[in-house]
């Protein structure tokens, strides 16, 4: 019996007709195996539950749908939608809105600021950023050793290498240059000889036989830590292989399957840096036929998957791409956060996070001599004592007389030990570089596994998704298909049947 | 079976069950990813005598996502000349953008509005960039940056 006290529900209709898919189900035939139904808006429109997530889900992908997603197409009336979110997840979420919010405002600030700037005041801006990254990264012991703050004293290199900091930082962000972003920031100091400055003029004048001592110029070959030049050339190999396990365990965790072709396009990418064309070429076939020949089932999956997570709107095989909330809710997220300004200030923003998490680091290493010795931490030279250069070095052994092989040799052995060794500034002084370095690859470590976690959350509040169902309140319910239908002038005077 | 040609066969037996309104005819619907209807506007309006062709296009996504509409233009139909009909056939309803649209919607109900479109229309004339438009908008209606003049 109903009543207003007791309005019906989704279970007293005696036809349910989804208003997605347009199946029926009468109430003395149910399903098998059971379906769900939900009532879930003021009007009369009932639907399975499945069919309202996924459309709900669909709208939600869109932008320009997404503001109505949770609204009834008739009534207008919000769905309500219950389900799993812990507090982090929706601490995430709101740390994600933040970010988008200062991101947008980045935009705007550096839209007015770059309209307002000439060409010369770009270069200026960049050169200044550059100096102020470099500083933060090798430290200001080694950044007055070899730069200073004064431009009149900057080796020629530094006016291409400084304003091209920014830019490769910028650049490294984008899937095109996915190295470590840092060595193109490094390579030029390595080498970098100490700058002239007066006060080391001034002592060469009043302190002569100090400068001339012509001692070797480079450190020692196996060093703790590697030599500058050979960090940069290691640390994309270590980035590399980071990516490869970190995909591999991102896969793990979010229970789906690494895609076959984009890790086949980024092997073939990075051989088109050095390699030439036609080994390129040849590798490409090579390794597409054997990933393609001997699975035909599987590969087929697996390439749905590769369309699922490169193009949204790839018309084949959409069915399984929705299905999947490991891509919807990859998807989610990145439709959430694809913002200009956080993705640039992001990258500029690197050197003071590494300078961060270097000098947390050193202040950890306080408490661990083994953290001390890795660091390489040493109290560092005083400005006072000598620093050689290549020139004086040069000079003792090339006494005008050497033959075009002794200059070989000597070449040879310079770039071995420049290689190998570094130069002597770098080695004696205290590494700020590298616990920078090692600081940066952990702050990204972090930075990884919070993401996957906020990945992982967003899947799982997808997967418990319920929508609430209501009852028919407020609904005339002699309108309604009901199993049991009002008894008509008993409760209702109004209108008899 | 996937969901778009179930819930076809539910709109198809709807309409050879129930017949379609008045001035609607189903041409073809031989299978689940094209079909044609022919709608007229009865009555004293512009097009009175008039009879246009519309041509369905489903996705496997469908009702998820909209169906794509447009006028046939061939030989033997024309577009209708109406500010929100390009000349190629293309259509400027909201209810086909994926904003407008909705799974509560249907082939018929389309059908019904396009209609009511027609007959409400005040004066002959083709949308003000027709020429600009039809040059450059890809073959697929649901492909093309819908504008709602």
């Amino acid at each position: 019996m109903t009543d207003t006290q007791n309005p019906p529900t989704i279970n007293d209709l005696r036809v349910k007709l989804c208003y997605i898919c347009r199946e029926e189900e009468f109430h003395d035939k149910p399903a098998e195996p059971t379906v769900q139904w939900v009532h879930p808006c003021n009007c009369t429109l009932v639907a399975h539950e499945s069919c309202l997530l996924s459309w709900i889900q669909s709208a939600q992908q869109d932008s320009k749908r997404a503001p109505n997603a949770l609204k009834c197409p008739q009534c207008g009336a919000q769905y309500e939608l219950e389900s799993e979110k812990p507090l982090t997840l929706r601490i995430l979420n709101s740390f994600n809105s933040v970010l988008q919010h200062s991101g947008k405002l980045v935009t705007v600030v550096g839209t007015v600021g770059l309209a307002g700037a000439c060409c010369f005041g770009v270069y200026v801006a960049c050169t200044s950023y550059g100096a102020y990254a470099l500083q933060e990264f090798i430290g200001k012991e080694l950044y007055d050793i070899l730069l200073t703050d004064d431009p009149s004293n900057w080796p020629y290199h530094a006016y291409i290498n400084l304003p091209l900091i920014p830019i490769s930082l910028i650049f490294s962000r984008t899937s095109f240059f996915q190295s470590f972003p840092l060595p193109p920031l490094f390579i030029a100091w390595a080498t970098s000889q100490p700058v002239t400055t007066t006060e080391t003029l001034m002592r060469a004048t009043w302190n002569p036989q100090h400068n001339v001592s012509h001692s070797f110029p480079f450190a020692p070959i196996m060093n703790w830590p590697p030599s500058p030049l050979m960090a940069s050339i290691l640390f994309p190999m270590v980035n590399r292989l980071y990516r490869k396990y970190f995909t591999q365990f991102r896969h793990w965790v979010m229970g789906t399957q690494p895609a076959p072709r984009p890790p086949v396009r980024r092997i073939v990418w990075d051989f088109n840096e050095d390699g030439p064309g036609q080994i390129r070429v040849g590798i490409n076939a090579a390794v597409e036929e054997a990933n393609g020949r001997p699975r035909r089932g599987g590969q087929q999956r697996e390439g749905n998957r590769a369309g699922a997570e490169e193009n949204n709107h790839g018309e084949q095989d959409q069915d399984e791409q929705n299905a999947d909330p490991a891509a919807v809710a990859e998807r989610t997220i990145r439709v959430t956060s694809g913002s200009l300004g956080c993705f640039i200030g992001g990258a500029l923003l690197i050197p003071s996070i590494s300078n961060f998490m270097g000098s947390l680091l050193l202040r950890l290493s306080k408490y661990s001599s083994l953290l001390r010795w890795f660091l390489a931490i040493r109290p560092g030279k005083t400005s006072s004592s000598p620093v050689d250069s290549f020139a004086a070095w040069f000079s003792k052994y090339d006494n005008g007389n050497a033959t075009p092989m002794r200059q070989f040799i000597l070449g040879l052995r310079t770039a071995t030990y420049t290689f190998f060794g570094g130069t002597k500034v770098f080695a004696e002084s205290d590494p700020v570089w590298w616990r920078n370095y090692i600081g940066l690859g952990i702050f990204v470590l972090g930075r990884d596994c919070l993401n996957l976690l906020h990945l992982y959350l967003t899947k799982r509040e997808i997967e418990t998704r319920r929508i609430k169902s209501r009852s028919f309140a407020g609904i005339d319910i002699h309108e309604l298909d009901l199993i049991n239908p009002p008894r008509p002038a008993k409760t209702d005077t109004n209108t008899p049947a | 079976m996937a969901v778009s040609s179930r819930r076809l066969q539910k709109e198809l037996r709807e309409i050879k069950e129930n017949g379609t309104p008045v001035g609607i005819t189903l041409l073809q619907a031989d299978d689940f990813a094209t079909w044609f209807l022919s709608i007229e506007v009865l009555g004293e309006t512009l097009y009175a005598g008039e009879v246009f062709a519309l041509k369905f296009r489903f996705d496997p996504q469908y009702p998820i996502s909209a169906p794509a509409v447009q006028f046939v233009v061939d030989d033997y139909y024309k577009a209708p000349v109406h500010p929100h009909v390009y000349s190629n056939g293309h259509i400027c309803a909201s209810i086909l953008g994926s904003e407008g649209w909705s799974p509560v919607l249907g082939v018929i109900s389309i059908c019904i509005t396009l209609q009511s479109m027609l007959a409400s229309c005040k004066e002959r004339k083709p949308p003000p960039d027709n020429d600009g438009y039809v040059q450059r908008a890809p073959e697929n209606p649901k492909k093309a940056s819908a504008t709602y003049p």
